[in-house]
């Protein structure tokens, strides 16, 4: 009751924020405690993904470039698909972003994607293609990969590194502590995130104008 | 130990896009003494590794030493970084080549006459588009004398530029004070002259915003610098450490309380 009392005046809210945020929403990436920027992507299985959609439900967004050696660690562990099983398993919508640019390491087909998500049997709801890099900019994303979730109001909780092993180790991944299955904890047993910004480690998205 | 004594002093070891190298400033260790080695990264053109700090993204090389009884190994002492980047994403490290000077210190106990084997295992990530993370093993072997050693004439030019690089303390005489508003810090510098062109590189990642343009405004006593905080900040920090390198190449440390807001600082 308290619960739905707490939503309804947080939508209340909402046209009043928007009215004072509109104006920098464009510009200003996503911050910790601030609404989520919204987007819509088509994704590798050919739909399209609207964040407005999963209003009511959490959201975490895991930048990813499979050519990166951190992004490596996750995968040839299996953490990152662990992750994506037991997460959506729960009802949490988990988005894979590939915000590479063409010709840029980690750019994927639609198809090259899907063999990549088969041959990992990785579980993401939808791999979404930002070959712009239009999200990933929205989202202040640096890293791969950089982990961003979202709770049912659409208020960004974290923001941040997956662990707290800024290494390309696989044998770093047992000893971790994950922030992402930590704010997912916390926040859904009512606790406030301890740790809701950490920084992002691992490769520099590999947006149109990164050098590096 | 015969057969290492026996081979080529400094022994090269490939890591991705390059080579590393374990030098000796002298040609032996005096027992009793401090002496400097150095690891040398030699890379191919456009690569780099990265400052104590990375910045945004990538990892500093870590190093793990095998060292003999009585000798001891201090911290790596990092010359100015330079920035690599774009509006949206910086890094802080080196490109090309980079000489990473260790000191280390040898007990008075340590037996002379008998060559002593120092070697490391260093964890390096190395990029330019991409990143690729290497091993690279070193190791070194050195006489133990008494008498102070003389210098090793292949390694002087890489220690001399390794030492031009390092940041040297602020004089004395400089005044550093920072304010603090919402989203920036504000660096106000007083050297007794009037600075054009400067750049903070912070010691710890996630205080300030490394992609954020630094905004300089000359005064007739030194500067301001504007830093944008970090998005990660999101608890109070009570100082800023780093490098200021003014005018392109003369690198200083300082190590900077920062003011409560709405006070004139300390």
């Amino acid at each position: 009751m308290k619960r739905s009392t707490f939503y309804l005046m947080l939508v209340a809210m909402i046209p009043m924020t928007i009215i004072l945020c509109a104006a920098t929403l464009l510009l200003a990436a996503a911050k910790v405690g601030e609404p989520a920027p919204t987007f819509a992507a088509t994704a590798s299985d050919g739909k399209t993904y609207k964040l407005a959609d999963y209003h009511g439900k959490y959201v975490v967004l895991e930048w990813h470039n499979n050519g990166c050696p951190y992004v490596g660690k996750q995968y040839n562990s299996g953490n990152m698909q662990k992750l994506q099983k037991q997460w959506t398993g729960k009802g949490v919508v988990w988005f894979t972003i590939l915000s590479s640019a063409p010709g840029k390491q980690g750019f994927v087909t639609a198809s090259d994607e899907n063999s990549y998500l088969a041959k990992m049997q990785a579980a993401p709801t939808a791999a979404l293609l930002d070959p712009s890099g239009e999200i990933g900019h929205l989202y202040d994303a640096k890293t791969s990969p950089q982990m961003v979730v979202i709770n049912p109001q659409g208020i960004v909780i974290y923001d941040g590194a997956i662990d707290d092993k800024p290494t390309t180790d696989v044998a770093d991944v047992p000893g971790a502590t994950n922030y992402v299955s930590l704010a997912l904890e916390q926040s859904m047993s009512g606790k406030p995130v301890a740790t809701p910004a950490t920084r992002p480690y691992g490769c520099s998205v590999k947006y149109s104008d990164s050098s590096h | 130990m015969a057969l290492c004594s026996a081979r080529a002093q400094a022994a090269g070891a490939p890591i991705p896009h390059g080579t590393l190298e374990l030098i000796s400033e002298k040609q032996w260790i005096a027992a009793g003494h401090p002496f400097d080695v150095a690891l040398h990264f030699e890379l191919e053109k456009g690569w780099h590794v990265y400052w104590v700090n990375p910045g945004d993204s990538g990892e500093p090389p870590r190093v793990t030493w095998d060292l003999p009884a009585g000798i001891k190994a201090g911290a790596i002492e990092w010359p100015a970084p330079r920035r690599f980047g774009t509006s949206t994403i910086a890094d802080y490290g080196y490109e090309d080549a980079v000489t990473l000077v260790v000191p280390m210190r040898a007990e008075a106990s340590l037996a002379s006459q008998k060559p002593v084997q120092i070697a490391a295992n260093v964890k390096v990530l190395v990029c330019r588009e991409m990143c690729v993370p290497g091993n690279g093993q070193v190791s070194l072997t050195l006489p133990v004398k008494l008498q102070p050693p003389p210098a090793n004439v292949q390694s002087t030019p890489f220690f001399a530029e390794a030492r031009k690089a390092w940041p040297r303390p602020a004089p004395a005489s400089w005044k550093f004070s920072i304010a603090q508003t919402n989203d920036s810090f504000v660096l106000t510098a007083k050297l007794g002259r009037k600075i054009t062109d400067a750049t903070f590189f912070p010691v710890a990642e996630s205080q300030i915003s490394n992609a954020s343009a630094q905004t300089l405004v000359p005064t007739a006593m030194g500067f301001t610098l504007t830093l944008r905080k970090s998005d990660q900040l999101l608890k109070p920090i009570a100082r800023l450490k780093g490098v200021i390198l003014l005018s392109g190449d003369k690198a200083y440390s300082i190590d900077v309380p920062i003011g409560v807001p709405g006070t004139s600082g300390p």
